[in-house]
């Protein structure tokens, strides 16, 4: 699709908005975007990241041959669209997904929130412990104690992995 | 709790909300731009059980709504509160929602992924909405088990949502740094260390009634912690940016234009849904500035006066009476 403002480019930012009501679709390339003030949105985000990932097709077509064994996506459809297909393509793709994450967020390993039952490595763990505890130590605080309750168990349960 | 633009000026000055909203999605089914129609109703039901079968005193307080049965104009009416995304207008058919009675809590369901948890509240309150949004996605976790990866954190369809799958969002009221445009070199800077500015009425960075956005961009290795204070870090910043340009306005030339805005407001007959915007963000500084003592809460009438909540009031109008419906609704407010 091309760039609908100057016509020239390929339409890489997908800008959808609603003005008074209206429901406006612009298909834009990035130049055009940024006069627009596009610059730095989800968006524009998108597109710069399916740039970067067309930069990447041109040099390999080889990866075209697998198929995520859901979704059946190609990492060709991915890069195209910039999303994956399902929550399993992250694991079919992801070494070909890595370097763009880096470049996008700027690391490619999760920090932050861990949902119960969910399979975490020991280091983890010890991250976990770590901010359970300063949250814990909130809690009490703030004498919200049955929250608090719930935060030592999962601190307990974590500990008790560990030392398995 | 209240919906956002209920809150007293006093408390949602220059933040006038708060925006926390988790992305989640579940295994073994694509995401819901991929999604049959089958695929997409079974998701539907399974997320409608967890809330009706949970029997928690919050659970109680949560009303499951299907997109299919719900009228044009009331959906573009909740985008107008913000009660659901832009996105979520397109092909209701698919898509359901779990809402607060405030709307403060919006669960969607079936949007870019296939769970969107968003909590919306008045003022600065980025803890508390981000704690009420946890809750809710542990709770929802337990029964859905969402799909997570020890490295890759939560998984998003889009690649730019992974990790945390968190976005923290402060509307703020900027008219001084607008006006000053410095606005634009703040959110150049702010945009380098992982962060976005953006007016959020009006098309890209011609911004309406001095709205604008700060969200943060990056969700794989930063915890929902940090990116949270760091978000509240860059708007403390900005307020105090804005404050002290605020000081710096000519007394007599602020209160004029307050009372213009003020007299306008009064006594139109007609009124757009841009000039409205652009007046009553005069009052709101108006009133942020001392120089207007009235009970007038200006967010609940600018969302009040938007065009398909204006629809949903008085049936379906045109467009110009629509603009003089507006007018005689705010010279009620205001008289
Ligand atoms: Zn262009
Ligand atoms: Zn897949």
């Amino acid at each position: 699709m091309k760039c609908e403002k100057c016509g020239i480019n390929e339409a890489t930012t997908h800008i959808r908005s609603i003005t008074n009501g209206v429901i406006r679709e612009y298909n834009l390339c990035s130049g055009c975007a940024m006069e627009k003030g596009y610059t730095s949105n989800h968006n524009s985000l998108t597109g710069m990241l399916s740039s970067l990932f067309g930069e990447f097709l041109t040099t390999s077509a080889s990866v075209d041959t697998k198929k995520c064994p859901v979704c059946s996506a190609t990492f060709n459809d991915i890069a195209k669209s910039g999303k994956a297909g399902c929550t399993e393509c992250y694991s079919t793709f992801r070494e070909e997904l890595l370097p763009y994450l880096k470049r996008v967020h700027g690391s490619t390993k999760h920090i932050g929130h861990v949902p119960n039952n969910a399979p975490i490595m020991v280091v983890k763990q010890q991250d976990t412990v770590d901010s359970l505890r300063m949250e814990l130590n909130r809690l009490v605080r703030e004498e919200k104690y049955e929250e608090a309750a719930i935060i030592r168990d999962k601190i307990k349960k974590l500990e008790g992995k560990e030392n398995e | 709790m209240s919906s956002w633009y209920m809150k007293p000026n006093s408390e949602a000055d220059i933040v006038t909300s708060t925006r926390i909203r988790l992305a989640r999605n579940i295994k073994g089914i694509p995401f819901p731009s991929g999604m049959t129609d089958e695929q997409k109703k079974e998701l539907k039901e399974k997320i409608k059980a967890v809330i009706t079968e949970s029997n928690t005193p919050f659970s109680k307080k949560l009303k499951y709504i299907d997109m299919a049965n719900v009228p044009e104009i009331e959906i573009k009416a909740m985008v107008e509160r913000h009660t659901i995304s832009p996105e979520f207008v397109i092909n209701p058919q698919g898509k359901a929602i779990i809402l607060s009675e405030d709307e403060s809590i919006s669960i969607m369901i079936g949007e870019e992924d296939h769970i969107r948890i968003q909590v919306i509240l008045g003022g600065l309150c980025l803890e508390e909405a981000y704690d009420i949004a946890s809750n809710i996605d542990d709770m929802l976790h337990s029964a859905l088990h969402f799909a997570f990866d020890s490295n890759l954190g939560y998984l998003t369809e889009c690649p730019t949502n992974l990790g945390t799958g968190l976005r923290a969002s402060l509307m703020l009221h900027l008219p001084a740094l607008e006006g000053s445009g410095e606005i634009r070199s703040l959110s150049d800077t702010v945009n380098k260390i992982g962060f976005t500015v953006r007016g959020i009425y009006g098309e890209g960075s011609k911004s309406l009634a001095s709205l604008y956005q700060v969200s943060n961009q990056v969700t794989l290795g930063l915890s929902e912690k940090n990116a949270i204070e760091n978000l509240k870090i860059i708007a403390t910043q900005l307020i105090e940016k804005e404050k002290a340009l605020r000081e710096s306005f000519e007394k007599l030339k602020l209160e004029d234009t307050v009372y213009r805005a003020l007299g306008t407001l009064k006594y139109s007959r007609v009124l757009s849904s841009n000039e409205m915007m652009n007046l009553i963000s005069r009052i709101k500084l108006g009133i942020s500035m001392g120089i207007l003592s009235t009970d007038i809460l200006p967010m609940k009438l600018f969302v009040e006066n938007q065009p398909y909540m204006l629809m949903k009031k008085h049936g379906e109008i045109s467009p110009q009476e629509r603009d003089s419906y507006r007018a005689s609704d705010i010279r009620e407010a205001f008289n």
